[in-house]
């Protein structure tokens, strides 16, 4: 637990963005504001954000706002893209209805 | 729990994909491609202009029926297509989750290829949820397999060749583009394509982004903005557009998610497009028997997709003992090689996002107005080797190739049977026009040229007249005698036109040869027509 | 008119029989087999859904079935994505308001 505290207490104040309204993870209605918030909160890599906000975890299931999201971090953290932690890809890797998912191996 | 097996499992029937199969599938190799599509080819299907490179890369082919021929080739070969098929799964021990309708499958592959190409990336703006903004895939989706407008008044943004190419696409399909803005001060994409719009007046906006677009319950409009070096907007120097549809075409990213599943080796690359899988000259990954072909591995052309694909189907066929030493190596460096000369050129991995370039290849001024306009001023065309000189032009018809960047391409070469042009064996240098050969205003070389970029000139027709034959891909087609107006390379209206002849051939693939009567002082200028029937183009 | 009647490279697209169906309460027209979205574009229809969180009007964003901005109630289905559903005859298509219908 004091790790995460840790991590929030940097003693800045959060500093609007202008265009902090704009949509981001169209599924859920995340703003880009809100995942601003969300590093500043304390949240370094892309599944810590998800979890906090939600983006990524609506019914596209991150294919539209990944890259998106993962920009933002980066920016906030001073980072290249290509340094921020991404989701540990997992199977499915596109979304599954559990009816279908538990037709898996049943014999016809 | 059942268990197919294969030899060789295709994850992704695009070009890449297909390619691969076929090559496997040719040595004798018990093949299956899944996609998660209901239609195959990837996006080559919604490809309707002509590919460029040379006759071994399909050049002067257009998209779709390149991808009707893969198709054709890989059920003769015995190759299982399984569509609607999603996979859900790939681990390292070679086996697969596949959804297909209902149920899901387990089956396990001797060799995988990820084949998964490539996703679009996005551009958030104030507005851009509102129903009417759109990616440039769904624009093409919409009209080139459904049949369908996006929308009347269009908005592109980004000047890559897949937002140009679009965006001459919707033009075709019969919707008003009102303009292409991109961030940055230049074009992205080829020289020609951008040309292809400026001509029909579409104007280009550089250094401009998307400030807002608005509207109840769709979009009705939209305001772009100005952008400084830093990429800040830079305030009043608004304009807005009424439009119904914004389409967005901000570039690639590779869809790499099933890659990573595996356990491979990924590096974040951004020559490549993002993070895509580490492989070794033949596609394989860091896990064996794993391999990653077309954009997955890096974003390039379909033509690259295909030779990579069969790369990798090639040395998966040796690796399976398909395949003898010799002819995989010899079908190897054929591959490579033809691969090696798609990479060249202005366009090409070398040169990749440089802006420094002064002069093509051969020591010809790359024209600076076309970069930051999208077309070729008067004064920088005589420049070139693809124009002759003005004493050879008043001796007859000769083409005119406004072809001024070095792009590895030649279809022109082989087009002209008369020996008049010529690119050589170093497929990206320009084109040069022999004038002592002798033209007979055929036109298959101004239907052979992928980039539009060809035109017969003839300032002997009658006195104080001349005729330009242009390339014309529009319908309705206009009419021999049909009275109008003839627009420069920048849109512009230069004088009155009439229609001498107008020419449709199988030969010419649907690009119909439109030659028009202008005053002869217009025979360097006149590159469009636009009929004095027409309302808007 | 949305749909394109003579395209000069495409010439013309295989459609299905003409079929009946019904979006929110009115009858339309549009091919079988088409995509519902096409058919619903075809008919001037922009707005799919209005969002959970701030009832925002959405429509076809990606049009291969991978955004999911353009889902519908489609017999009484919810979260159906029409830009890569089939259109059949007597289908009733309706505007979802979140996850489910106007209440």
């Amino acid at each position: 637990m004091n790790k995460i505290t840790d991590r929030t207490f940097t003693g800045e104040e959060f500093v609007s963005h202008r265009d902090d309204s704009v949509i981001i993870c169209r599924c859920e209605e995340i703003s880009k504001g809100e995942i601003r918030r969300a590093v500043y909160d304390g949240m370094r890599t892309m599944s810590e954000v998800k979890r906090y906000v939600r983006a990524g975890m609506g019914l596209c299931q991150g294919q539209t706002c990944s890259r998106l999201v993962k920009n933002i971090i980066a920016k906030e953290l001073g980072l290249k893209p290509g340094e921020v932690e991404i989701p540990t890809p997992r199977s499915p890797a596109r979304p599954v209805s559990m009816e279908i998912y538990a037709n898996d191996g049943m014999k016809k | 729990m059942l268990m197919k097996r294969y030899e060789l499992i295709v994850i992704g029937a695009g070009p890449a994909g297909l390619c691969a199969a076929i090559e496997a599938a040719a040595n004798g190799m018990q093949v299956v491609v899944y996609d998660e599509n209901s239609r195959p080819g990837g996006q080559l299907f919604k490809q309707i202009h002509k590919f460029f490179g040379s006759k071994e890369h399909k050049a002067k082919e257009r998209g779709f029926r390149i991808g009707e021929k893969l198709l054709d080739e890989a059920r003769e070969l015995g190759v299982e297509v399984v569509l609607n098929a999603t996979v859900m799964g790939v681990f390292e021990n070679k086996e697969i989750t596949v959804m297909i309708e209902d149920r899901v499958e387990h089956i396990k592959g001797n060799e995988i290829i990820i084949a998964t190409g490539a996703s679009e990336n996005m551009l958030p703006f104030p507005g851009w949820t509102l129903p009417g903004v759109i990616g440039a895939g769904a624009a093409q989706t919409m009209m080139n397999l459904h049949g369908i407008k996006p929308g009347n008044k269009i908005l592109m943004v980004g000047s890559g060749n897949v937002g140009l190419v679009v965006g001459f696409q919707l033009i075709q399909a019969g919707c008003r583009l009102e303009a292409i803005i991109d961030a940055s001060p230049r074009v992205g994409g080829y020289g020609v394509h951008a040309s292809k719009l400026a001509r029909l007046g579409v104007p280009f906006y550089m250094s401009n982004t998307v400030k807002e677009a608005y509207g109840e319950g769709s979009v009705k409009g939209v305001s772009i903005v100005e952008v400084d070096k830093n990429w800040q907007q830079v305030a009043g120097s608004e304009k807005t557009f009424e439009v119904d549809t914004i389409c967005i075409a901000v570039g690639l990213s590779p869809m790499s998610q099933l890659a990573k599943m595996t356990g491979c080796i990924m590096e974040d690359s951004p020559a490549k497009g993002g993070l895509v899988p580490v492989c070794n000259e033949y596609g394989e990954t860091s896990i064996p028997g794993i391999y990653a072909a077309g954009d997955v591995s890096g974003i390039e052309e379909a033509s690259s997709a295909m030779l990579k694909g069969r790369i990798a189907g090639s040395a998966i066929s040796y690796n399976q003992g398909y395949l003898e030493e010799n002819i995989f190596k010899e079908n190897q460096a054929k591959y490579r090689s033809s691969l090696e000369q798609l990479r060249e050129g202005m366009f090409g991995h070398k040169n990749k996002g440089r802006t420094d370039l002064l002069n093509t290849e051969e020591g010809f001024e790359i024209s600076l107005n076309l970069l930051e306009n999208g077309f070729l001023a008067d004064v920088e065309i005589a420049h070139y080797p693809g124009v002759v000189s003005q004493e050879r032009r008043k001796q007859g018809i000769v083409p005119v190739i406004e072809c001024t960047q070095n792009i590895p391409c030649n279809p022109c070469q082989d087009a002209c049977e008369k020996g008049c042009i010529k690119v050589g064996q170093v497929i990206t240098n320009l084109p040069i026009i022999d004038g002592t050969a002798k033209c007979t205003g055929c036109g298959m070389c101004v239907a052979a040229c992928s980039g539009q970029a060809i035109f017969l000139v003839n300032e002997d027709y009658a006195p104080g007249y001349a005729t330009v034959g242009l390339p014309y891909e529009f319908r309705p087609l206009p009419q021999i005698g049909d009275k109008g107006i003839a627009l420069d390379r920048s849109g512009k209206a230069v004088g009155e036109a009439e229609v001498i002849s107008i020419k449709s051939a199988k030969a010419l693939d649907e690009t119909a040869i439109l030659t028009i009567k202008v005053s002869e002082d217009l025979s360097m200028k006149a590159r469009f027509f636009k009929s004095s029937k027409e309302v808007s183009l | 008119m949305m749909r394109i009647e003579e395209h000069p490279i495409l010439k013309s697209f295989n459609k299905g029989n003409l079929v009946t169906f019904e979006f929110d309460g009115k009858s339309l027209m549009g091919y079988q087999g088409e995509p519902i979205a096409v058919a619903l574009k075809a008919n001037g229809v922009m707005i799919h859904r209005f969002t959970s969180k701030h009832q925002e009007p959405r429509g076809v964003f990606c049009a291969i079935g991978r955004c999911t901005d353009c889902v519908m109630i489609v017999d009484g289905k919810p979260n159906v994505r029409t830009c890569v559903t089939s259109l059949a005859e007597g289908m009733k298509v309706e505007t979802q308001y979140g996850l489910t219908k106007k209440e």
